[in-house]
């Protein structure tokens, strides 16, 4: 498959904007605006897709750009690969500082106005943050939908997990999840007698098994009940093996990359240990994959289908939702349109449509809605802001593992994602990084420099020194739930605003104590499994760590999930929440805010899966509007 | 250049454990041998190398020892040995001790950075733990299921 060739060329702003035919403008080209764009094209609708990012990526040559340009980059995070573009700025966790009490650091694009400082991050390039996710796709577990009425703890969806069920199946087909129904049958999971996943699950690395084989059937003790542990592996959205009983049968073709013929790739994982920032061959999903099956399906119909026509108008950054004030009806967006992202210069146009889809992500949607002077007639617009809270726990193992090879992360302990012990303290789920102390540490950069420099270690012996020092490493990421909270928020201030003149988010979060009880205690979980493990526990949380909370004395580093949700919280009713069970907004008929923004809670699920089954309900609803 | 690069291999060797086929391998030792050159004060590499062409001939163990104590161990070569390793090993040049640039002189290149994309992919730290540097030279499909070389030794 591949990106039809005009796609790669600019839409022209100024047709764009004289154009009064479209049944839906939707706002970001992530995976929750790819979902929407291809249903609604599929239906025959005429969509206008806008990208606030440069869209360089549609080409073969664009995507090599970012690899190269993460090859290069001296810091490897997670933004690295994608360059800054003013005019479309994201937060970079490089550029984090810690904060003195009751500072506010607007130095980067993000304000973070404290006390916490997050170094969560969104994407704004074409495909979002699908570029840079790591590709874990658990569902949410069928309790994580009533945390209120059984734990007492956050707010209950209006959904459970049977009204979510079928679309948590199409988004596992979109997205192209490897995982096998047996290991994912837990914890009162349930798939459909029969189902299997359209690939086969990807292998437990060899890091996993040796941990699985100090703990697997042990057991810990909470709150005075007894949890049997045991490594276990993650359903991924990335390319396995094909299963050939998926869809009754019918088996599943894999999608590799969307941009290049000659080299044929992607159609497989090949272990590039890169989910996190870009994978090399894009045999991990990106909603670019989802965007080329719909732009090729509108040039080349199915058998009796007639697809309506898709515009993707990039270096378009939507900056203003116009409501018509009598109707409360979205009437159209203002969108400032630039050439170069070096330069300011831009023209600004107003586009049209029947409904309007804002899919940006849960910081940059209600950032501008509120940019907007758009509350929300309910007061939470920006509000709610959750992301799951990461504590990362380290340790070498008494032999080589063969750290440093595999996909970021295969395999984890998830046996505490649900519980009674939920009334008291967040659950969470542990993941086993295959990439060694990297995230914690800078490894094995940073062990390399100790060998040569501290210890004066140089030829074998320093390779010897490394075998030892980095096979061996083991880092636990314990996933920590955050339940809403209204002071987590987002909100934007006329002082803060970037190169175009569009108001900055201000993000201004306090990790709840409920969750702060569930890190206190993953840390003792640490200890324990290490122990189990005969490892040595390496973790030390630096005051100095721009993330250090302090909790009943302890301190703690507490890391951003890039799990952003919360925002605009979907609800029964227009008094408790911004969205209605569609992703509908209350407030304004014709506009969906979707995304993980719109999730009232996030239990121990990374978020994309579940944010694009909610697409797929959001879709129908938006057919039934515009019929 | 002939003759200093194949003492700068010689030299690399000592200091990084791989082999001189390795070494050639990666395509790296003439981008690296140039690099340290405009990075250094002038005769600083010169003086590396004919420090290596010094070593006295002998068991390896011997020579390491002289290495240690006529190259690693001076205040002027040692630093710049150091950062050799680490260049081979991440394809990344780091900034030079401020006492080092105080007393041997500085240089606007001598930053961190990575030299290249392709100093990055070659860099010997993944492959000495048995890895592949992320994005880079994967091992394939399920590999990771494997035990890892070194193990299985």
């Amino acid at each position: 498959m591949l990106f039809p060739v005009d796609s790669a060329l600019r839409t022209d702003a100024r047709a764009v904007s004289a154009d009064d035919t479209y049944d839906a403008v939707v706002v970001g080209s992530g995976i929750s605006g790819a979902i929407i764009a291809n249903e609604l094209s599929r239906a025959g609708k005429r969509v206008l897709i806008l990208e606030a990012g440069t869209g360089v990526d549609r080409t073969l040559a664009g995507y090599e750009s970012y690899l190269s340009t993460f090859y290069g980059a001296a810091s490897k995070d997670n933004q690295s690969p994608y360059p800054d573009n003013p005019n479309a700025s994201m937060p970079r966790s490089p550029e984090l500082r810690k904060l003195q009490p009751a500072e506010t650091d607007s130095s980067s694009y993000m304000v973070q106005s404290g006390p916490y400082v997050t170094d969560t991050v969104f994407t704004r390039v074409f495909g979002g943050t699908t570029m840079h996710w790591e590709a874990k796709t658990p569902r949410m577990l069928p309790e994580d939908f009533n945390p209120r009425s059984r734990f007492g703890q956050g707010v209950d969806w209006p959904l459970s997990y049977d009204d979510l069920e079928a679309d948590y199946q199409a988004a596992e087909r979109e997205i192209g999840v490897s995982a096998d129904v047996e290991d994912q049958t837990y914890l009162d999971q349930k798939f459909p007698e029969g189902y299997v996943f359209p690939m086969k699950g990807l292998p437990l690395s060899y890091l996993d098994k040796m941990v699985g084989k100090g703990i697997d059937d042990t057991k810990i003790e909470l709150y005075g009940e007894q949890y049997p542990i045991k490594v276990r592996p993650y359903p991924q959205g990335r390319n396995g093996i094909p299963n050939p009983d998926y869809d009754g049968g019918k088996g599943y073709k894999p999608v590799g990359a969307v941009n290049t013929h000659e080299v044929e790739e992607g159609g497989r994982c090949q272990g590039n240990t890169n989910c996190v920032p870009l994978c090399p061959v894009q045999a991990k999903y990106h909603s670019g994959k989802t965007l080329a099956k719909a732009l090729l399906n509108v040039q080349n119909p199915e058998k009796g289908t007639s697809p309506g026509k898709i515009d993707v108008l990039v270096q378009a950054v939507a900056s203003k939702v116009v409501v018509d004030s009598d109707s409360g009806r979205v009437s159209a967006l203002e969108v400032k349109v630039y050439k170069d992202p070096k330069s300011s210069e831009h023209e600004t146009i107003t586009v049209k449509g029947k409904i309007f889809v804002l899919a940006s992500n849960a910081i940059e949607t209600p950032r501008l809605m509120l940019a907007s002077g758009l509350r929300s007639s309910s007061g939470l617009m920006g509000r709610n802001l959750m992301d799951h809270a990461y504590l990362l726990s380290w340790a070498l193992m008494p032999e080589v593992c063969g750290t440093m090879r595999g996909t970021s992360c295969t395999g984890g302990i998830i046996d505490l994602r649900a519980g009674s012990f939920r009334s008291r303290q967040a659950a969470f789920s542990v993941d086993i990084h295959n990439d060694g102390w990297g995230w914690a540490t800078g490894a094995p950069f940073t062990d390399l420099t100790e060998l040569v420099d501290g210890h004066n270690r140089f030829g074998a012996d320093l390779r010897r020194g490394l075998i030892d020092r980095v096979s061996r490493q083991l880092l636990l990421a314990f996933m920590i739930e955050v339940m809403p909270s209204e002071s987590n928020r987002v909100t934007v201030d006329p002082q803060y605003t970037d190169q175009l003149g569009n108001m900055r988010p201000v993000v201004s979060f306090t990790v709840p104590e409920y969750s702060m009880r569930g890190a206190a205690y993953a840390r003792e979980f640490a200890k324990t499994v290490f122990a189990r493990l005969g490892a040595e526990d390496h973790t030390r949380y630096d005051p100095s760590d721009y993330g250090y909370v302090t909790y009943e004395g302890q301190g703690y580093a507490i890391r951003g999930g890039n799990h952003l949700a919360g925002t605009h919280i979907m609800g029964k009713d227009k008094s408790s929440s911004v969205v209605n069970t569609d992703q509908r907004s209350w407030d304004h008929e014709n506009l969906y805010l979707v995304g993980g923004g719109s999730m009232p809670s996030i239990g121990t699920s990374n978020v994309t899966l579940t944010l694009a089954a909610l697409c797929y309900r959001s879709a129908r609803a938006m057919l039934k509007q515009l019929h | 250049m002939n003759g200093q690069l194949e003492s700068f291999i010689g030299l690399s060797i000592l200091l990084t454990g791989f082999d001189a086929v390795r070494l050639r391998g990666s395509g790296m030792a003439e981008p690296y041998l140039k690099a340290i050159g405009a990075v250094l004060p002038p005769d600083v590499v010169g003086d590396l190398l004919s420090a290596y062409e010094q070593l006295p001939p002998g068991s390896e163990r011997e020579r390491e020892r002289v290495l240690e104590s006529e190259i690693l161990g001076d205040p002027r070569l040692g630093p710049v040995a150091r950062n050799l390793i680490v260049l081979w090993y991440c394809g990344s040049w780091t900034q030079l001790p401020p006492a080092w640039r105080a007393a041997f002189g500085e240089s606007p290149l001598d930053t961190n950075r990575v030299i290249s994309g392709a100093a990055y992919q070659a860099g010997l730290q993944w492959e000495a733990a048995g890895g592949h540097p992320p994005g880079a030279n994967p091992q394939g499909y399920g590999a990771w299921a494997s035990g890892p070389q070194r193990s299985r030794e």
